[in-house]
């Protein structure tokens, strides 16, 4: 695999969405091309950081008490 | 003379018990995902008050069908759907107006390149506030928008996003794409705004 068909699977690789054999080519790849190694810690370090930064923020204590006493009334 | 026709017994009611199972299945599958729905309600309508009014409606929704829902399958795919319908019908015009993304001109920008000479290492995410990365994602267009809610925040797979948001998994592939670097581009761009990086004279 080269570098060019590496970085399309990027995202791809990162989500946990290839087969098993495709996720091997490229582990292979990126650990002996650094700069593609380097552009892939990046873009996981990114998705690492918008799933902290978003996570965070849950829905407001009494909603689920009150969803409950709606129900209830059905 | 014709024997008087015996009056038609009303319907069954729902015994107690059974009500009480259900409100307790329902509870232990589909109200253990009220966090993710809400989160999801917020970057939609983009107001803690109509995202609030979403969730109820969806889960009272949720709840009149809840013998159509097949056990065992994903709840929390079939909640956000039925989520997103309200949305559509009911939140989307009074909130936010639909835009239609022309998705070719969007030309898709990799700050890693940018970030070579300066911080290869993305340093400058972890001076990036919370409440910044959430302004970013909610001036994203809707399209983009709602693909990466349901993947980056929620952990969602390419198929169970197709499924939600009812396009194919490569539409959910680019999107994907376009939207993360979309956003990475806005991070940036804030990120020069405040010094945190120099920034390349675009």
């Amino acid at each position: 695999m080269n570098c060019r068909e590496c970085k399309e699977h990027l995202y791809e690789y990162l989500d946990r969405e290839l087969t098993p054999a495709v996720e091997q080519e490229i582990r292979q790849h990126i650990a002996d091309c650094p700069p593609c190694g380097e552009e892939f810690d990046f873009e996981k370090l990114f998705l690492g950081f918008l799933r902290a930064r978003c996570r965070a923020q849950g829905a407001p204590p009494d909603l689920k008490r009150r969803i409950l006493d709606e129900l209830l009334d059905e | 003379m014709t024997p008087p026709t015996p009056p038609t017994p009303p319907p069954p009611a729902p015994s107690p018990a059974a009500e009480a199972d259900k409100r307790a299945s329902f509870e232990r599958e589909a109200l253990v995902h009220l966090d993710s729905l809400y989160r999801v309600a917020l970057r939609l309508t983009g107001n803690p008050a109509e995202a609030d009014d979403l969730v109820q409606e969806t889960m009272l929704k949720a709840y009149r069908a809840w013998h159509q829902f097949e056990r065992g399958t994903n709840a929390k795919g079939w909640l956000l759907t039925i989520l997103r319908h309200a949305f559509i019908n009911e939140y989307r015009r009074r909130t936010r107006h639909p835009e239609t993304v022309d998705i070719d001109a969007i030309e898709p920008f990799s700050v890693f390149e940018e970030l070579q000479d300066d911080d290869p290492q993305g340093t400058f995410f972890d001076r990036i506030v919370d409440d910044e990365v959430l302004r970013a994602i909610d001036l994203l267009p809707e399209q983009f928008r709602e693909t990466v809610v349901l993947s980056d925040v929620e952990g969602m797979s390419y198929e169970e996003i197709a499924r939600i948001l009812e396009v194919p998994v490569g539409t959910v592939k680019s999107r994907l794409f376009r939207a993360r670097r979309l956003l990475q581009q806005k991070l940036y761009d804030y990120a020069v705004g405040m010094g945190y990086i120099k920034g390349s004279a675009k």
